[in-house]
């Protein structure tokens, strides 16, 4: 019998819900990762329409293959690694290893660009607290779009989404010793872009 | 919380990054995904998209397995039916390969040990003795007409297959 809120129930049964082929259990699902998943790829292409483009069809591809997840990984994981490989996907067909701060390489015009350009908003702090929280936060927007996009996911989903080493592994398909440097390396990165901020 | 596996100067860029805030797509993105889920739009199936055959669902799934097309076997039937046409007339044409020989040929080396007594007889009351000869002369012809279809089968759609693939990925 299905819940009538699916507040406290867990991804895996909202899961089992949605392979009964039961709507609102789609839309818990979209709901509850929709705004992770988006930043993820937002942050790893700088561009909304692509970011949106890209999450839909995460989504898509992942709801349309409901009935192949394993509750023994996490559903988010599963989510996650769908939305790395299609971004991924996507950069190498742009040819995009790193993106500018000015704008996502996918702005075609200057306003486009503008657009596109890191801007990024935080709340509740005093106005000086939150005109630093927002410079400093601003700036680590910048620095991670300058970084590899294999780093950006890794450093994201480590820090981000506080993934383990292992789950982050399994998730961008790589070997646990180079999400490790991956990771050591884009903090090396980080450090040295936002050296001047801290 | 994660636990704390970095340099002491990393902290502060650490919780920086636990602040970053998560961003909303638009308003309508749940219903746009919606729209697109096929069980939930049963009446799409009958002309479903085909889907990507490069996805990956390992983790959260067995690798999914692109639907058979049902049109793959009479499109694949066609395509060899003019692969093999275009091979055998090229064939004759260039090298001057008797298809006919080699059909009769190939078939009186398969069931040699049957058809060489009667065929032999019968080849040298029908046929004649120099129809008979024509025929197995061609053996050889056969064997090598066998074997360019075969090659020229597997090489023309390993060739279309490949350029598909670039084209797809060109176009993408």
């Amino acid at each position: 019998m299905p819940p009538k809120s699916y507040t406290d129930v867990s991804d895996q049964q909202v899961v089992v819900f949605a392979q009964e082929g039961r709507e609102d259990a789609y839309r818990e699902l979209i709901k509850r990762y929709e705004r992770p998943v988006f930043s993820l790829i937002y942050r790893m292409v700088r561009d909304n329409e692509t970011a949106e483009d890209l999450a839909q069809e995460t989504f898509i591809k992942v709801l349309n293959n409901i009935d192949r997840y394993r509750p023994e990984f996490k559903f988010s994981s599963w989510l996650f690694k769908i939305a790395n490989n299609i971004t991924i996907d996507h950069l190498r067909r742009r040819h995009v290893d790193t993106i500018s701060i000015e704008g996502s390489p996918d702005a075609v015009t200057a306003e486009r660009a503008r657009a596109t350009a890191v801007t990024i908003t935080s709340g509740g702090e005093s106005p000086l607290e939150e005109l630093e929280s927002r410079e400093l936060g601003a700036e680590i927007e910048k620095a991670i779009a300058k970084l590899r996009p294999e780093y950006r996911a890794c450093i994201i989903l480590r820090h981000v989404e506080d993934y383990s080493y292992d789950e982050i592994a399994e998730i961008v398909k790589l070997p646990l010793g180079t999400v490790k440097t991956y990771i050591h390396r884009a903090r090396q990165e980080l450090r040295e872009y936002l050296g001047d901020l801290r | 919380m994660i636990e704390h596996d970095f340099p002491e100067d990393f902290v502060p860029i650490a919780a920086e990054l636990q602040r970053l805030p998560y961003l909303s797509p638009s308003r309508d993105f749940a219903d746009n995904v919606i729209a697109r889920i096929d069980r939930l739009h049963p009446a799409r199936d009958a002309y479903p998209v085909v889907a990507s055959r490069h996805l990956e669902l390992h983790q959260g799934g067995r690798q999914a397995v692109t639907p058979r097309r049902r049109m793959g076997v009479v499109r694949g039937t066609a395509r060899a039916v003019v692969g093999v046409g275009l091979i055998a007339a090229a064939a004759f044409m260039f090298f001057e390969v008797d298809l006919l020989t080699a059909i009769l040929s190939a078939g009186v080396t398969q069931y040699a040990f049957v058809l060489g007594s009667l065929g032999a007889q019968v080849g040298a009351m029908v046929l004649g003795p120099e129809t008979l000869a024509y025929l197995q002369a061609g053996a050889v012809e056969a064997v090598l007409l066998y074997l360019t279809l075969a090659v020229g089968l597997f090489g023309g759609y390993a060739a279309i297959r490949t350029a598909a693939h670039i084209a797809q990925r060109k176009a993408a």
